[in-house]
């Protein structure tokens, strides 16, 4: 059966982070390098129609920091998904290149971990990791994001393929699920059909709420930042790994809902949640144990690198002299 | 020089009066209060467009300090402009677009000329996507000369458009420290496709894939866009701030690519961006928007009036006609209410009288001003999808 392959995120930082984070080292940080916590967000996955050639183009699966990055009580945008993380900014580039990344990405995951197995809590199961260096004078930010996930032994399998949520769910089963969501929106959730009723309700509810549900009748859901059709976005890792580690009775099979219909469809436009039946089998790993975890971005040219930005063409005021009429 | 333009701008713009007095009819500029209106039913209407605060110590005054100005993140740009070479031909591929929304015989007159409708790309414009050298040099040479200078923005390589007339980047200063055993290959991470696959019954490609198919080159890119209210030209203004199919930000040159010849380098210019201490995007400059308005405004207002009168002049008594005023109201589109009578939504039904109809005939309203404002400036920058409400 063919392995379910996720989505990795894609950071996409908004030349506003990077006049913050400019303000923000010169004014408040100065030499300090120390971690601070730091926001961003997702939306559910888009697509557009090419109108020349019609085919659907899937835009990224991207995870997007702004200038309120750093904002206490962030708050994520309308029909976004807000998302923690640490960041560290060193000093000088020698210091992020000899950066101990193993160790810092540890610490993340083992506090997600931490937050599932002792605090049954999924707020964390989004978290994210930023180390940055920023040449100030040059206008240029090297930066590396980690979005750390929970590998699963073995793989999730998928063996029937993934569909269009419509075709397992009825259009207006959609449409009840959209209204209840749009009531308690949330990153991950559960429905479940009574009298061909759907209903939704938080992660954590996991117990009460499938509690005499037919298996047949419960569906796992999440906000997939994915458009591709057969790739689900990566925050399904950790939702996954999740219900492994605190139900795995009841989790060999899931059936999972990929939520992309945030904004609800218009007229001219359809559903576009996928829906699929994913099977796992037998662990391997001891209990309560925390799996490995993967997740550093990869660079432009594919490997794991940092990239960088560089604002100089839009930043340094004598380069926009030049190009000023 | 630049410089000392703009801060120049800067003070006429702080000692321009606020406009108060609404005349968008007359002169296509438009009040404070009127872009909020406007802004308030563009995020009603169209939900990817959100008001923003700015920065604090840059706030307007005059507008609301939630609604400094709008904002919509992510628009995709599949082509460069430059692939759209307007040509003699292309004048057939010209399509009216409709305002009027139902599409029927008298809707004529709501029209509006979208240029490249369902073109493809082809000839030399696809085969040179991102070559900059179709946008007309200024006279003295000396600005392409500064546009060549400017290095490419992504540092990291990479795919980039137009490779001729950029400099690679400098790859001394990027560090050297890809670290492939940082962590084990993983069979479950999706791994970016080099070539395209059109998975069977789906045709969904993924941006970051390039394809070369029919010879069309597709980098997509996407922008944010953002309009504030320029006090000095009493208009809205928009701005823009890009990204490559990497997520790097797009430098001006990148920018100017996706800008209509026409107007690159010419209307189009980077600007400090009036709601941040330090950001700087390009910007469409406004000096000619009023006009440009002015034009757009009169011809689809004509066509309102007449719309309203003629519905008005048509025998409609009891309640029985209040009913399908609005039934027609509803499917004439959201520009011909109006706005008399306490919410400006409900048309009083039964006991209206024609001549009180006509009366109440104002044309179209100012909320819409922004969505043909959009329509406009997606003449300017045509391969970048600001214009959402085509999808209405």
């Amino acid at each position: 059966m063919p392995i379910v392959q996720f989505s990795p995120f894609s950071s996409l930082v908004q030349p506003a982070f990077w006049h913050e984070l400019t303000t923000l080292k010169i004014d408040v940080l100065r030499l300090s390098d120390d971690v601070i916590p730091i926001s961003a967000s997702y939306t559910a996955g888009r697509s557009i129609k090419d109108r020349e050639t019609g085919n659907d183009i899937a835009l990224g699966c991207n995870i997007s920091v702004g200038a309120d990055a750093f904002v206490k009580g962030f708050q994520a945008p309308s029909h976004s998904v807000g998302v923690t993380g640490i960041f560290k900014n060193f000093n000088t580039i020698e210091d992020f290149k000899q950066a101990d990344k193993t160790a810092l990405f540890n610490q993340v995951a083992d506090e997600m971990w931490e937050s599932v197995i002792k605090h049954k809590d999924p707020s964390l199961l989004n978290r994210f990791l930023l180390i940055a260096f920023a040449d100030l004078k040059k206008y240029k930010y090297f930066y590396w994001f980690a979005f750390p996930a929970f590998v699963s032994k073995p793989a999730w399998e998928i063996s029937s393929g993934w569909k269009s949520a419509e075709e397992e769910l009825s259009s207006e089963s959609l449409k009840a699920i959209s209204t209840q969501f749009a009531a308690l929106p949330n990153p991950f959730f559960l429905v479940r059909i009574v009298n061909n009723q759907p209903e939704i309700s938080t992660i954590d509810k996991y117990q009460e709420f499938f509690a005499n549900v037919p298996p047949s009748s419960q569906i796992v859901a999440f906000v997939d930042p994915s458009a591709l059709p057969e790739n689900p976005g990566w925050p399904l890792r950790n939702l996954l790994a999740y219900l492994r580690a605190l139900h795995s009775s009841t989790t060999s099979t899931l059936r999972v809902l990929c939520w992309r219909d945030v904004e609800p469809p218009t007229n001219s436009s359809s559903w576009k949640s996928r829906f699929g039946l994913l099977e796992i089998g037998l662990d391997q790993g001891e209990a309560g144990a925390r799996p490995s975890a993967v997740g550093w971005e990869k660079n432009v040219q594919g490997k794991l690198g940092p990239r960088m930005a560089d604002l100089a063409p839009m930043m340094d005021p004598t380069r926009l002299a030049d190009q000023a009429v | 020089m630049h410089a000392l333009q703009q801060q120049y701008w800067a003070v006429r713009e702080y000692l321009s009066p606020v406009l108060r007095e609404s005349k968008f009819k007359e002169h296509g500029r438009i009040t404070p209060e009127e872009f909020v209106a406007a802004g308030d039913f563009l995020t009603y209407k169209f939900p990817v467009w959100s008001w923003e605060k700015g920065d604090t110590s840059k706030a307007r005054d005059y507008l609301p300090s939630d609604k400094q100005y709008l904002v919509t993140r992510g628009v995709p740009c599949l082509r460069r402009a430059t692939s759209l070479v307007y040509t003699d031909a292309d004048e057939e591929a010209e399509r009216l677009l409709s305002f009027g929304g139902s599409g029927g015989p008298n809707d004529g007159e709501d029209e509006w000329v979208e240029t490249h409708a369902g073109r493809a790309a082809g000839g030399d414009g696809a085969a040179n996507p991102g070559e900059i050298h179709d946008i007309p040099d200024d006279e003295d040479g000396g600005l392409s000369g500064g546009m060549q200078s400017l290095s490419v923005g992504s540092g990291l390589g990479g795919k980039k458009a137009g490779g001729a007339e950029e400099i690679p980047p400098d790859l001394d200063e990027i560090p050297d420290m890809e670290e492939e055993d940082l962590e084990d290959g993983d069979e479950a991470t999706a791994a970016p496709r080099s070539t395209p696959v059109a998975t069977p019954g789906s045709r969904v490609i993924d941006s970051s894939e390039v394809e070369v198919a029919k010879g069309n080159l597709l980098q997509v890119r996407t922008y944010d866009v953002m309009i504030t209210y320029d006090k000095y030209y009493q208009t809205p203004r928009i701005w823009l701030l890009g990204y490559d199919e990497n997520r790097t930000p797009l430098t001006p040159s990148q920018i100017f690519q996706d800008v209509s010849a026409d107007h690159a380098f010419k209307t189009v210019t980077i600007e400090p961006f009036p709601h941040s201490a330090s950001l700087q995007a390009a910007s469409v400059h406004p000096c000619k928007h009023a006009n440009v308005m002015k034009k757009v405004i009169e011809r689809m207002n004509s066509s309102v009036v007449a719309d309203q009168l003629a519905k008005s002049g048509a025998p409609s008594g009891g309640k029985e006609g209040g009913k399908d005023k609005d039934k027609e109201g509803k499917k004439k589109g959201w520009f011909g209410r109006k706005s008399t009578g306490s919410s400006g939504t409900a048309t009083p039904t039964g006991k209206d009288t024609p001549q009180q109809e006509e009366e109440e005939v104002e044309g179209m309203r100012v909320d819409f001003y922004l969505v043909v404002f959009l329509k406009f400036i997606a003449s300017i920058v045509p391969t970048i999808e600001v214009d959402s409400t085509t999808a209405m």
